[in-house]
């Protein structure tokens, strides 16, 4: 399953580098994270890592294979 | 009540009295969870939600919510402080290891207790969650009944025990509390509770992330406790950009006080684009001095800091003060109330491990290492092998688990997981015993019999190569060889051996018994002390052994000592173990009512400890399963059955697995199908042991039997091992079957006066006998001979062998039924009360019963309410002693139970 998650704001590479299975692209205002995800437990492992990290996730969406 | 005396005592556990609680080990970081944490500096009263959580408390749950750095925790810890609650305070910290509903659980009694004794007429919370019979929450349930006054249970941090089990607890606890208990939970998280229901029946008070949210006059008051004086339009611009978010604050005010220039710092922090967290940390984080930041760095690491483990960690010494700095600033880190450890803010960890696996990637296994071996010193051994797992030093940490004795904590002890866990990466590659002996304890903790076995031969060639002449892990049980180099290594090995082996005959178990005892003089007595679960396991092995070679009162013996051993976190998986194994012994031998008394304290044990499906063993549903088939219940047997087959050891010990076959067998057989009879029989591999070849081998012959083919049915017992008067029976139904009932009854003389006899057994011969004097003609006799048999059996209700003995068993039955006397003694061989049942301790009172009824109706307590014209309070009230007589915890149990019990 591939996933996007975008968060408010830009996130620095060092944040960015927290997330070492997705990758970041800086959009305005926003920060676009995407890549792979194994199944239900990563895909919540990671929002919960955003919500540690005091990042507000503002979408996420399924990308098509 | 069955009359029948429980042969085993009582276990210390339930004798209730203050000291029945399990023993907190007075460790301070325990300690710390149950204490209320203290106000941050600079911490800002906020009155508008102090009130809300005051109107909440008086209704049964608030909920607080939000995103981390909320200030969730500093609310209700502030609340708790100077808010006036209405009673006394049990607080809770919740961390990711209290997961496990019979973690959480004791947990929560403890922190009720601790609450309690400040209480004036104090109430006894159910004083361990071990106490068996009635399961822990309806009891805890029960307790908030009587409670003196309120008591506000804070739960912080409840987003950390997620799953279902333990909210479903907690739903069930809030559905059936007394009116005194209030609830505070916070959490990231909406908690999986339903929520809707709380809220449409007005019993929940919420306070969420935007009622968190600071205000601009909040925030003003923030910064003006740190000296900060900005204008209001400043405020409210951070305000806006942080939206209120109290970690995001507080990082403003510690930036603007370093940059002396909080206007500048305003103008680029609200103009900047950068995610507000990631501002603020760069921000803090980048102008402390190259030292803090280094030793932020490398504490990053610990879950937890110590001071003299960041010293440890850093090479500095000065680590209390840095520590003490950052917490007094509540920058990074913040204490564990109580103690000198602190934890770095979980905002702050995962961007520090980030930069610490930047800037030194090198450095990570080694800072764990150092780690793993600061906390083995402190006593803190299950932390030390996380850490030692973590940095990949297996020889340090399989060393370090041997030499303390942890094989029996792998085994038994609630951190088994998590010994487990951290062991399970450990390549088979890592040389050495102690290696291997992790490696063996960690698959016969998964019922990996074959892999565990494989795993100690290895461990014997190191064991026997490091000793040199005397061949120390071998020999080492004799005693004589002083010089052997590790008595834990060999304990270890030895214990493992007599766990994992299948035993030909009784003999080496009880060497390799004997040779643990040995080995467990030979090692300080305090550590002996400290592990009563290695003698708990020594015994429960050497129960096992002797009852895979027929020893069954032996056997019963040693499981009785084995589930005896002095109650701790790590004895209780071991007495879950040995109290089925005993069930299943005494349910082979038709003990019935003492069988399913201790599967069923077997399981409590389980259920309130949290064994996990893994950890579990079948053998309780086991022997409950042979009860109910004894006493002629099927569908009961059945189910049973199928939960034991879902329990792993049921697959791997052969014991089991062959009481599980056999059972099925004989399932089959009375439903007619002999083919399927047959093959359950049949499994590849089979044991050697000669208990459950016998146990086969009858089985065989009784389907044989059923089919007409008496000479197969002799066949098959032939060369049965393990003796004992068992198969002389099975011989004598064979060659009764065949027409020789002369040879037969001689079988049977030989069968009777084996003190081993067992109830079904006894029954047997007396039917067996009775039939042959019914065919010889001597009606009188066999009448007899059957009043006989009925009155051995009335006792346990053992109705098998009446089911199975054919129909001239009702005619005979029929013809004695002339008397009114006669009758009453037989009523019990046909009626399926509820009374053969373990349980209801008390029968259910008719209102109760009434509520039942509706519960089965699927009807809420509202509905249940207006039905019955009663108070939802007593409705309540009902059914709390609906649950407590059937022991169950849920609406869905209790209609189960109440089935079973033929009460619905």
């Amino acid at each position: 399953m591939r996933y996007e998650f975008r968060v408010t704001g830009s996130v620095s590479l060092l944040l960015a580098e927290t997330f070492p299975d997705l990758v970041a692209e800086p959009l305005p205002r926003q920060t676009r994270f995407f890549g792979t995800v194994t199944d239900e437990a990563h895909l919540y492992g990671i929002l919960a890592r955003f919500q540690d990290l005091g990042l507000r996730v503002e979408e996420m969406r399924r990308l098509p294979e | 009540m069955p009359p029948t005396e429980p042969p085993l005592s009582e276990p210390p556990l339930s004798d209730g009295g203050p000291g029945a609680t399990l023993p907190w080990s007075g460790d301070p970081l325990l300690d710390a969870k149950f204490s209320v944490p203290a106000a941050p500096r600079a911490h800002v009263p906020r009155r508008r939600l102090l009130g809300r959580l005051g109107d909440g408390a008086n209704g049964p749950l608030t909920l607080i919510t939000g995103p981390a750095g909320a200030g969730k925790t500093t609310l209700a810890a502030a609340w708790t402080r100077d808010g006036a609650p209405p009673g006394a305070v049990a607080w809770l910290t919740l961390d990711a290891h209290d997961a496990a509903p019979g973690v959480f659980w004791s947990y929560v009694v403890e922190a009720l207790r601790r609450a309690l004794t400040r209480l004036p007429g104090g109430v006894t919370v159910p004083a361990c969650p071990g106490g068996v019979g009635t399961s822990l929450l309806t009891r805890l349930a029960a307790a908030t009944e009587r409670l003196p006054g309120p008591v506000v249970l804070v739960l912080d941090g409840f987003e950390k025990v997620a799953g279902r089990r333990v909210p479903a607890g907690l739903e069930f606890l809030l559905d059936h509390c007394g009116p005194l208990l209030r609830l505070v939970v916070t959490s990231r998280v909406d908690p999986l509770l339903p929520l809707h229901r709380y809220r449409a029946g007005d019993r929940m008070t919420e306070i969420r992330g935007a009622d968190l949210a600071f205000t601009p006059h909040e925030a003003a008051v923030l910064l003006r406790r740190h000296d900060l004086t900005p204008g209001d339009d400043a405020v409210r611009a951070l305000t806006q950009r942080t939206e209120g978010w109290a970690a995001g604050l507080r990082l403003c005010a510690l930036a603007m006080r370093r940059t002396g220039d909080p206007a500048g710092f305003t103008r680029s922090f609200t103009a900047s684009e950068q995610a507000v967290s990631d501002y603020l940390l760069a921000e803090v984080l980048d102008a402390r001095p190259t030292a803090v930041q280094e030793l932020l760095l490398r504490s990053s690491v610990l879950d937890r800091l110590h001071p003299d483990l960041v010293n440890a960690l850093t090479g500095r010494r000065d680590a209390e003060a840095v520590l003490a700095r950052l917490t007094r600033e509540n920058a990074f880190v913040e204490p564990v109330p109580g103690t000198a450890w602190c934890r770095i803010h979980p905002l702050f960890a995962e961007v520090l491990r980030t930069r610490l696996r930047i800037r030194h990637p090198g450095l990570v296994p080694r800072l764990h290492a150092r780690a793993a071996r600061w906390l083995a010193g402190a006593g803190r051994v299950t932390e030390a092998l996380e850490h030692a797992a973590e940095a990949g030093d297996w020889q340090y940490g399989a060393s370090e688990a041997v030499h303390r004795l942890l094989v029996g904590a792998v085994l038994a002890a609630p951190q088994a997981e998590r010994v487990e866990r951290a062991f399970s990466r450990m390549p088979a590659s890592v040389p050495g015993a102690d290696a291997a002996l992790v490696a063996a304890a960690c698959r016969l903790a998964r019922h990996d019999r074959a892999g565990c076995r494989e795993r100690l031969a290895v461990a014997e060639r190191h064991l026997r190569g490091n000793g040199g002449k005397g061949g120390g892990g071998e020999d080492g049980g004799h005693g004589e060889n002083g010089a052997a180099p590790d008595p834990e290594a060999a304990l270890t090995h030895a214990l493992l051996r007599l766990l994992c082996e299948p035993q030909t005959e009784g003999r080496p178990a009880q060497e390799t018994a004997r040779a643990v005892s040995d080995l467990m003089q030979r090692i300080p007595p305090e550590c002996i002390r400290a592990h009563p679960e290695i003698e708990a396991l020594r015994l429960h092995g050497l129960a096992r052994a002797l009852l895979g070679s027929g020893r069954l009162a032996e056997a019963r013996r040693l499981c009785g000592e084995a589930a005896g051993v002095r109650a701790t976190e790590a004895t209780l998986p071991v007495r879950h173990m040995s109290l089925g194994l005993l069930a299943l012994a005494e349910s082979a031998e038709g003990d019935l009512t003492a069988a399913e008394d201790h599967a069923l304290r077997s399981l409590v044990i389980a259920d309130q400890h949290g064994i996990t499906a893994d950890h579990r063993s079948g053998a309780a549903y086991l022997a409950w399963a042979e009860a109910a088939f004894e006493r002629d219940d099927p569908g009961v047997a059945h189910r049973r059955l199928e939960q034991a087959l879902a329990c792993r050891d049921v697959d791997e010990d052969p014991v089991l697995a062959t009481e599980a076959a056999v059972l099925r067998s004989r399932l089959e057989l009375v439903g007619g199908r002999r083919e399927e009879a047959l093959t359950a029989l049949c499994r590849p591999g089979g044991s050697d042991e000669p208990w459950p070849t016998q146990r086969i081998a009858l089985a065989r012959s009784a389907v044989a039997l059923a089919r007409g083919e008496h000479r197969a049915a002799v066949a098959a017992l032939h060369g049965t091992p393990a003796g004992g008067p068992a198969p002389l029976v099975a011989l004598a139904r064979a060659h009764f079957a065949a027409g020789r009932a002369a040879r037969a009854v001689r079988l049977l003389d030989r069968a009777e006066d084996s003190p081993h006899l067992g109830l079904p057994d006894r029954v047997g011969i007396q039917l067996l006998r009775a039939h042959a004097a019914l065919l010889a003609g001597d009606r009188a006799t066999a009448q007899c001979l059957l009043g006989r048999a009925l009155d051995t059996a009335r006792p346990e209700r053992l109705r098998r062998p009446f089911a199975e003995a054919g129909p001239w068993l009702r005619h005979l039955l029929e013809g004695a039924g002339g008397t009114a006397a006669a009758q009453a003694r037989d009523t019990w061989l046909t009626a399926h009360g509820g009374r053969d049942l373990p349980g209801p301790v008390q029968p259910l009172s008719n209102r109760e019963r009434d509520v039942l009824l509706c519960v089965q109706k699927m009807m809420s307590t509202d509905e249940i309410a207006d039905e019955l014209t009663l108070s939802v309070n007593t409705v309540k009230t009902h059914l709390r002693s609906v649950y407590r007589k059937l022991c169950v915890s849920r609406r869905r149990d209790a209609v189960e139970r109440g089935r079973e019990l033929h009460i619905l």
